[in-house]
């Protein structure tokens, strides 16, 4: 198929095209008060009156926007002046069935197809109204500066600003300390050295002095005999014991406790971008969690659901396609794959038994209640200390959920015989040795 | 005398907390273990690898099995990993009704053949919803309008209601969710076969919004 462009000498065309666009402009201004624009108003055979550009809108935002924009390459082209560029007529067809179009060995699809990767554009059952009305906003939007790029990027500059206001603003804060130490320590030379001064004036006057003021001039700070009062070194021992102990029996609390643990992992994921940041729910990946005893670590073809397309070029993520031997570049795998050594956070000793299912199926227990603030953790850290003590402390005190679990209701009843508490897990065995170990 | 005997006793006592002070567990240490071995598994663990023969080798109670009290690996394993595939062909319970022998980009076929147990069924969509906020909202968005934070960003989520795709019927859905269409991804290994069913049905009410 031939364009406009192939067909046509240049200079003739030229002019043409110009008549065209200068006529286009003088009809669609001038005559757009009445209905002049409803057919063959616009000489491309895409009027702009203000109900179809609407209608186009609509139709565009919930077809196209997830694959194109007006002023920038997404999945498919940018579509701005695409009206100048296709003939009406091939876009029609392209819309309607773009495989029926690269099939039927049209030039510029085939060469389309090719340009994308072979990323098939879906059929979409549009009437050729509908059609125009999308081109109609297309080329409405064509005209329009690209505003929404410069909003985010100013959106951008702002968040990054205000970061830097409070980093600065904290380095102020520490300044400003700074300079009220040296101040105080200046005063307080200052101070002193009015004081010694002014005693030596004093003393240089013995003769006109009373007893008590001598007394006063004569004091004399007498630092040994301080050091070695019994209440000083009395007072200096108690406190060196006190730390000594509390250290001692803090340390010896903290045998067989791991938390804080925070490992330095083979990959520097980040739970802050993907849970916080991204709000992934934690189930996508840790998919074991309502199934299993283990929550399981998610094996890296749930990495790869986005990892083929977001942060391709990322050192961290080349790690990842170092493990499953994938090519980025050619989108292929290979065979030499390896395991992704993660190193484990949670470890429980084998003498307790404990199920994630249990707890957040059953249980209908938040992550967080006991990994903490997971979705702002860059690096995962052991948040909860994992002793018995917390085990046996939450089943005191939490109520069980029995909302909607029919298995419970017997159970609620005989307990509601004796109690005017809620069920708590302790009544249904939680404190019971053998639950957990055996 | 006293004196000395009292500083000698404070000094004991510094080693004594400082030595405990060390158990703590830190950024890179887990801390003094109490009872290691039970912290260290003899059994294979599934999510718990320790490849050096020398770990906890100063606890050895069994001398003459070559390695340390703490080694937990599989020889007889690439890598030596305590996990393994399935055989090549297992199909996990549950997940046969997935397998029609239809290949896995005939989405007609699929749509064609493939029947939902939950078709209709309203008692469902409570879940699907729930599973649906879980594998799906982050791209396609809470409506399914493929305006959720991940599908922002990732670009070309179809929005359920889009032309193409809001007369699809559950087979195709179905079919999409296991082995993916376009940019999307398999979700086989994640979501089981009764679960994926259940959040057909709930988009399904989102594609007639």
């Amino acid at each position: 198929m031939l364009t406009k462009k192939q067909s046509m000498s240049k200079t003739p065309r030229f002019v043409l095209t110009s008549l065209f666009f200068a006529l286009t402009l003088l009809l669609s201004t001038s005559l757009s008060a009445q209905d002049a624009a409803s057919e063959e108003g616009a000489a491309d055979g895409i009027p702009t009156d203000a109900g179809l550009v609407s209608a186009g809108e609509s139709l565009f935002k919930a077809n196209c926007t997830q694959c194109h924009a007006i002023q920038e390459k997404v999945i498919g082209p940018a579509l701005k002046n695409v009206h100048e560029r296709r003939e009406k007529e091939w876009l029609i067809n392209w819309i309607r069935n773009s495989q029926k179009l690269i099939q039927s060995g049209d030039e510029t699809a085939v060469a389309l197809w090719e340009e994308y990767n072979k990323t098939a554009m879906p059929a979409y059952p549009f009437s050729e109204d509908e059609i125009t009305s999308i081109l109609a906003y297309v080329k409405v939007e064509s005209t329009k500066e690209p505003v929404a790029a410069t909003t985010a990027a100013t959106g951008d500059a702002q968040v990054a600003s205000t970061g830097n206001e409070n980093a600065v603003s904290s380095g102020y804060l520490t300044a400003i300390l700074v300079v009220l130490v040296v101040v105080l320590v200046l005063i307080l030379i200052v101070l002193g050295l009015i004081v010694s001064v002014l005693t030596k004036y004093l003393k240089d006057q013995k003769g006109e002095l009373s007893e008590e003021d001598q007394e006063v001039v004569g004091q004399k700070f007498d630092l040994q005999k301080l050091l070695m009062s019994d209440f000083f070194i009395g007072a200096v021992a108690f406190i060196f014991v006190a730390l000594l102990l509390k250290t001692a029996i803090d340390g010896a609390f903290s045998i067989g406790v791991q938390q804080g643990y925070q490992p330095t992992q083979p990959i520097a994921f980040s739970h802050q971008i993907h849970a916080g940041q991204y709000e992934i729910d934690c189930n996508y990946c840790h998919t074991g969690v309502r199934k299993s005893k283990a929550a399981n670590i998610p094996s890296a073809n749930i990495c790869m659901n986005c990892h083929t397309a977001i942060k391709t070029e990322s050192p961290e993520i080349a790690k990842i396609y170092k493990a499953i031997d994938y090519d980025p570049s050619t989108g292929e795998y290979g065979d030499n794959t390896q395991p992704i050594e993660w190193v484990r956070v949670h470890n429980l000793p084998d003498l307790a038994y404990f199920n994630h299912s249990q707890h957040v199926k059953v249980g209908g227990l938040e992550c967080q209640t006991c990994h903490g603030p997971i979705e702002e953790m860059d690096v995962v850290y052991q948040y909860s200390t994992l002793t018995m003590g917390w085990c046996i402390n939450c089943h005191r005190e939490t109520n069980v959920n029995t909302k909607d679990n029919e298995y419970y209701s017997k159970l609620v009843e005989l307990h509601s015989e004796h109690s005017k508490e809620p069920m708590k897990v302790e009544d249904i065995g939680g404190l019971e040795c053998s639950k957990c170990h055996y | 005398m006293t004196m000395l005997k009292s500083i000698n006793r404070l000094f004991v006592l510094g080693v004594v907390a400082s030595g405990l002070a060390a158990c703590t567990a830190g950024p890179d240490d887990t801390g003094v273990e109490y009872a290691p071995q039970m912290y260290h598994s003899t059994p294979y663990e599934p999510l718990t690898q320790i490849q050096s023969t020398e770990a906890g080798s100063w606890l050895d109670s069994n001398p003459e099995d070559g390695h340390g009290e703490f080694y937990n690996s599989n020889p007889y394993n690439k890598f030596g990993m305590t996990m393994i595939e399935p055989v090549e062909g297992t199909i996990k319970r549950g997940t046969y009704l997935a397998d029609n022998g239809i290949d896995p980009t005939d989405y007609a076929t699929a749509e064609e053949r493939l029947v939902n147990p939950y078709e209709g069924k309203k008692e469902v969509l409570k879940e699907g919803k729930e599973l649906y906020l879980r594998f799906c909202e982050h791209c396609h968005g809470e409506k399914g309008l493929g305006d959720g934070l991940v599908g922002a960003v990732y670009k070309g989520v179809t929005a359920y209601t889009s032309a193409t795709v809001k007369d699809k019927k559950a087979g195709h859905i179905f079919w999409v969710i296991t082995n993916g269409k376009g940019r999307m991804g398999s979700h086989e290994s994640q979501i089981s076969v009764d679960d994926r069913w259940k959040i057909v049905t709930y988009v399904q009410t989102l594609q007639k919004q």
